[in-house]
């Protein structure tokens, strides 16, 4: 039988609550860019994603391995009175789909909630344990 | 020569870098938005289990608990490396542990109270 890490729990749950952290920041750069047509390259925003990753095989803490460049289209808005239309009247907006962001915002909460319950209940168990010492 | 460590003694060395550690917690939360400031972490159970591996005992007098500041975690944009959620765990686990030790030393005391009054 092995022997447990004490802390082993707690530093995998620390992990979670870091990584949809990071997630949660990341969606909120989508959400707050939704409009911004110009992000430094003369291209509008394009949305970012957190990809997340498991440590190692087997029992594990997650990681934000990268924070990816979603490749798909831009969304084009027809709107010939904008300073930045092309010949044709649209203008290219962000790939950032809000109900889907707000999705994600959802889940991430969630994830992140249930890895704090993780955290406080398992130091409940180990202060149950410990009263065995009064 | 190497002298055996009292339970006493290894009780209250554990103590002292516990409360280190809280000392350091409570500086990196207080320092969670400075720019450049770089977290700060005490390096005592690793130094113990190295000394002990050795002689099988120890001179707590020369393992005294280190602050030091690790190198290799992620830095925000200001330079800041202080992570709420890692403090946090940090605090749960270092508060499990300084119960483990107050409540060793207790019966630890009552041990010794009953050797010495009898009853």
């Amino acid at each position: 039988m092995d022997v447990n890490d004490v802390f082993g729990t707690i530093d995998i749950a620390v992990s979670g609550m870091r990584a949809q952290g990071k997630n949660m920041e990341v969606i909120s750069s989508n959400v707050a860019n939704v409009r911004s047509t110009d992000a430094g390259k003369g291209e509008p925003y394009r949305r970012l994603e957190a990809v997340l990753k498991a440590e190692t095989d087997g029992i594990s803490s997650v990681t934000v391995a990268d924070i990816a460049k979603d490749m798909g289209n831009f969304n084009s808005i027809y709107d010939p009175g904008n300073p930045q239309a092309d010949e044709n009247g649209y203008v290219a907006m962000p790939n950032v789909n809000l109900p889907i962001e707000i999705m994600n915002l959802n889940i991430a909460t969630r994830t992140y909630q249930a890895n704090v319950a993780i955290l406080k209940r398992y130091q409940q168990m180990v202060e149950t344990t410990l009263e065995l010492l009064r | 020569m190497a002298e055996t460590n009292s339970v006493l003694e290894l009780l209250e060395g554990g103590i002292r870098a516990e409360s280190l550690r809280q000392k350091a917690i409570a500086s990196n939360i207080a320092n969670l938005q400075t720019p450049g400031y770089r977290r700060i972490d005490v390096k005592f159970q690793e130094l113990l289990a190295k000394a002990l591996d050795r002689s099988g005992a120890v001179d707590l007098e020369e393992i005294k608990p280190q602050i030091h500041r690790p190198k290799q975690t992620p830095v925000k944009s200001n330079g800041n490396d202080v992570n709420l959620e890692a403090e946090v765990g940090e605090m749960v686990k270092n508060a499990l542990l300084h119960k483990v030790y107050i409540r060793l030393l207790n019966r630890k005391y009552s041990q010794i109270e009953l050797a010495i009054s009898g009853k």
